[in-house]
């Protein structure tokens, strides 16, 4: 699903936290977007989303205004994701279940999603019992059963140890290449962006500054302010 | 000390008796203060999930409200109600004052603040999330709500107890607007403050003891529901 975003504006409380001029997310492909905090990565997904409204502005899917179809093929994993006060196994189901699957239907994928994402041990378990790792796979999982045209993907491998983010990366590509969905990714970890993206946005001060393939966010590093970004992320 | 354990013999012969008078009152107890509970709940779970999630102009204004009325002195209810519905008051026509109905309206008075106050809390903690999760899984309005009622279930649950417990406790409304008349708007706590001040500490005991029983069975359901949530 390709993603066109043009003249997006939104303010809180009377200051604007993001401004986009032009954007365009290509179908298919996994893109990263980084940038420091408070540049308006998680504002531009939300907008995306249809959660929140923008101020101004567009956003096109397939070059199409969103209708209720097209948000039931869009999906968000939130960095802190809400998990319903049920098992794990019920969690996933859900969105099958809201699209009225079958039993034999919501058996087989929520098996597959269990066994991708390495969480059949814990499939009886309540989802609030989960650990932060356990919690963002399982958000993940129920994500992705569906198969949906657009992933939006927050910061989910935020706090989360090496293993977990290892299986969830493997996830992110299995969905990206087998079901063909479009993957857009908030990162923190520019390891992370090289890792798994072929394109990247570079958001600053709620603007897109450089958007392209991923090697050209580190081109003319020195004078740009994604060298600087990146070079404090190092020292971190 | 004898005069008391005598209350409490005299208490279980009464209720072991099957008193007419006395069941009568427990009958009449129960269905005020069901109708009323059930009354306030459609009115108020609707009301306090559209004042956690909407904003709209005055919201704060209304809270404050809100908040003012959970915590009104029954007595004051029931007066508003009385002059409301007394002869010469806006709804004097229907005659209902010192009828079961008139003492459910002013349950119903007392207990949509209650209840809808803690839908309120709930929703405004936890309904932005959960709307957000619905949107973001494909749900309709219809699913959303669902799923809305189905993760604030325990709270909605206790916000109902606490307005059935409300309901069922209180003296100072239906007195007023029930008049405790005998075999027609006599209800327990009614029926006890006047025993109490006719020395009939018997009777008043096994009502009492009757609506501690009521009281912990129905805080026990809600123990227990908090327990498997």
């Amino acid at each position: 699903m390709k993603i066109t975003v043009n003249n997006l504006r939104k303010t809180y409380d009377g200051k604007q936290v993001l401004s986009v001029d032009s954007l365009e997310v290509k179908k298919g492909c996994i893109t990263g977007i980084i940038g420091p905090n408070g540049s308006g990565k998680s504002t531009l997904m939300r907008l995306i989303s249809g959660i929140e409204k923008a101020d101004s502005g567009t956003v096109a899917f397939e070059d199409k205004k969103a209708s209720e179809e097209t948000w039931k093929g869009i999906t968000l994993v939130f960095q802190k994701p809400y998990l319903i006060n049920t098992t794990v196994y019920e969690n996933i189901a859900y969105p099958l279940k809201l699209r009225g699957a079958g039993k034999d239907e919501i058996s087989r994928r929520v098996e597959t999603m269990l066994e991708l994402l390495e969480l059949g041990s814990i499939r009886h378990r309540n989802a609030r019992t989960l650990s932060g790792g356990e919690g963002q796979k399982a958000a993940l999982a129920r994500a992705m059963v569906f198969e949906p045209q657009l992933l939006l993907l927050d910061e989910p491998t935020a706090n989360i140890d090496p293993k977990s983010i290892y299986i969830m990366e493997k996830a992110i590509r299995h969905i990206n290449e087998k079901v063909g969905a479009t993957v857009l990714l908030v990162t923190h970890n520019v390891r992370q962006l090289k890792r798994l993206c072929s394109y990247g946005i570079f958001m600053n001060n709620g603007s897109v500054e450089i958007q392209g393939a991923v090697g050209s966010l580190f081109e003319d590093l020195d004078n740009t302010p994604m060298g600087s970004f990146i070079s404090e992320e190092f020292i971190i | 000390m004898e005069y008391i354990m005598e209350g409490f013999k005299e208490a279980f012969k009464l209720l072991l008796s099957f008193d007419s008078e006395v069941y009568g009152i427990f009958l009449l107890t129960l269905y005020v203060t069901l109708m009323s509970t059930v009354i306030s709940t459609i009115i108020a779970v609707p009301l306090g999930i559209m004042i956690g999630l909407k904003k709209f102009k005055m919201k704060k204004a209304l809270i404050r409200l809100l908040y003012t009325l959970m915590s009104m002195p029954p007595v004051i209810a029931g007066l508003i109600v009385y002059l409301i519905l007394s002869r010469r008051g806006p709804l004097g026509e229907l005659q209902l004052l010192f009828t079961p109905a008139a003492m459910i309206i002013a349950q119903v008075t007392l207990v949509t603040p209650i209840i809808t106050g803690i839908v309120y809390n709930s929703t405004r903690d936890r309904g932005e999330s959960i709307r957000q999760l619905a949107h973001t899984m494909g749900a309709n309005k219809k699913q959303a709500f669902a799923l809305l009622i189905f993760e604030l279930r325990a709270d909605l649950l206790g916000a109902i107890v606490s307005g059935f417990g409300r309901a069922i406790s209180e003296v100072g409304a239906v007195m007023l607007v029930g008049g405790n008349i005998k075999g027609h708007t006599r209800v327990m706590t009614t029926s006890i403050a006047m025993l109490q001040s006719m020395g009939d500490y018997s009777q008043a005991i096994a009502i009492g003891i009757v609506l501690l029983l009521i009281s912990f069975g129905v805080n026990s359901i809600l123990y227990h529901s908090q327990q498997v949530n």
